[in-house]
């Protein structure tokens, strides 16, 4: 398996406040990676970083063997094929669910390309196709949820980023949702880069996982075996029920 | 009546035409265009030179306005407006910045094309007479078809094309049109510069019948604002729908109030205060449609 993305201490600040401080991760081709902690761990500030939305202080990023750490902007990185389901979805609210899909294709010129994602995602989220022409806003936020997933695969992304996607959705639709991510890791070849606050679910659905406390990495190793490690249990899986 | 209508319809599609403008750069950078009104009078400008004065086709005319407008709106984001909103950390800042424009653009008007009023030849004669129920100029009603085409021009680019969908999706959530990989900076110079040119492309079609003078920037902005508050802000039915509102109110208190002197304005004012305390953000008052 290939490396497809690695953080080499990387240090993140807002201001003068650290979010991330000296940490050192990895994703191999096809895999799904998973990174949970309580808030405020750094989890949301990884995927802030391989975005470009907030610049890192220290460190690289590499990606697909090129540098991503400078100089490129988050239109960029998307084009590169990396594209991030936002937290809290961030649907565009008054844009039909066929506007927003589109909005998903907007780096790729080839039209034959895009309309056989478009019949992929439809095909995956047929709740979607019935809700084709309605406006994004009016839907449940499982709905929309589903929606920013489609819509993030109409980038056809290598690296697909997930921000607390079963964050706010009713958990009858977080089991359909957990499907859909492994469907679309096995079924499109999409590797998966997965923040949770739900860590019983990241570590179900991952194949490796690192436990963020404060900054930096504490934990990490296979997700079957951090199920049963001990610690995981106490620190992460405490008191959880799902 | 039918007379009262016909003006007001006319008036209305020019009005809708300036708000829609305005409104376009107030929901992609929330930024109220003070400068709105002196950017219509450069474009009636343009035409009049190019048309009046050089004595081109005025189809010509009109294209050179909308290209001239654009341009600077283009300019006036990437040197003005960008700047300031990178930097500054209060949101006073744009609209100091959009008075401070709309007062050097009003300079500027005033050097190069003096202080007079400006006309140019009628673009077609005639007069259409229906029975003395309906008078209307052949010209007004060519004008007032031309922005009607330009209103559905620009809704249908902004619904269908895919720099208008980007556009949209820009002003409704910024961050997740950027993680579509939407380069803000480059689309937010383009939504400038298309608001820009609309008010361009109203100016160009307004000299030919009212003419132009440096002065009237400030009163057009005004009504565009107005338009905009009546509407909804940032809501691309709002702007249409104020337009025509407000230009049917014109139409209506010209005639009707006309016995008792010069008030149409006054109370036009007077009902906005009253509609907007009821109903602050306008008929259809949301972030972006």
């Amino acid at each position: 398996m290939s490396q497809l993305l690695r953080f080499t201490d990387v240090e993140l600040y807002y201001d003068h406040v650290y979010a991330l401080k000296g940490v050192s991760i990895e994703l191999n081709e096809g895999e799904t990676v998973a990174l949970i902690g309580a808030n405020g761990a750094g989890k949301s500030s990884i995927l802030r970083a391989i975005t470009g939305l907030q610049g890192i202080r220290k460190g690289e990023i590499v990606f697909d063997g090129n540098r991503i750490d400078r100089g490129f902007g988050p239109d960029a990185i998307v084009k590169m094929g990396i594209v991030m389901v936002p937290e809290g979805r961030r649907v565009f609210p008054f844009m039909s669910v066929k506007d927003n899909l589109l909005m998903g294709a907007f780096t790729r010129t080839d039209k034959g390309g895009i309309n056989a994602t478009l019949e992929m995602v439809l095909g995956r989220f047929p709740r979607l196709k019935e809700r084709y022409t309605q406006a994004a806003g009016t839907m449940s936020g499982g709905e929309q949820q589903m929606l920013v997933i489609g819509r993030a695969l109409m980038a056809k992304p290598k690296l697909l980023l997930l921000d607390e996607p079963s964050l706010g959705i009713a958990p009858k639709l977080v089991q359909d949702i957990a499907r859909s991510i492994v469907a679309i890791n096995r079924d499109e070849k999409v590797s998966v880069l997965l923040v949770e606050q739900n860590s019983r679910m990241a570590l179900r659905i991952s194949h490796r996982t690192y436990a963020l406390a404060t900054g930096s990495v504490a934990l990490s190793g296979e997700s079957t075996a951090l199920l049963e490690d001990e610690r995981v249990k106490s620190l992460y899986l405490g008191g959880e029920v799902s | 009546m039918e007379q009262v209508l016909a003006n007001g319809l006319y008036l209305g599609a020019q009005y809708a035409l300036i708000a829609l403008g305005l409104t376009l750069i107030f929901a992609l950078m929330n930024v109220l265009n003070f400068a709105h009104g002196q950017l219509y009078v450069l474009g009636g400008f343009v035409t009049y030179t190019i048309y009046g004065q050089l004595e081109m086709p005025f189809v010509a005319a009109l294209f050179a306005a909308a290209v001239t407008l654009a341009l600077v709106g283009g300019l006036m984001e990437r040197f003005l407006f960008r700047t300031v909103l990178k930097r500054s950390v209060r949101e006073e800042s744009t609209m100091l910045l959009a008075a401070g424009t709309a007062f050097f653009l009003d300079a500027i008007i005033l050097l190069i094309f003096g202080e007079k009023q400006r006309g140019v030849p009628k673009i077609v004669d005639g007069v259409f007479n229906w029975d003395f129920r309906l008078i209307m100029p052949y010209d007004r009603i060519l004008i007032g078809f031309l922005a009607i085409f330009a209103i559905a021009a620009f809704v249908l680019y902004m619904q269908y094309s895919k720099t208008g969908r980007a556009l949209r999706a820009l002003a409704q959530d910024r961050v997740a049109a950027q993680l579509m990989g939407v380069n803000v900076d480059r689309y937010s110079m383009i939504g400038f510069a298309l608001g820009a040119m609309l008010a361009g492309v109203v100016g160009g079609l307004l000299v030919t019948i009212t003419g132009v003078n440096s002065g009237i920037g400030g009163p057009i902005s005004i009504k565009a604002f107005m338009m905009v508050m009546i509407g909804g802000a940032g809501v691309i039915s709002g702007a249409i729908a104020g337009g025509f509102i407000l230009g049917m109110l014109e139409s209506v208190g010209l005639s009707v109030l006309h016995s008792y002197g010069d008030i149409t304005y006054l109370m036009i004012f007077a009902s906005l205060m009253v509609f907007l305390s009821i109903r602050p953000q306008g008929l259809m008052g949301k972030p972006w449609g």
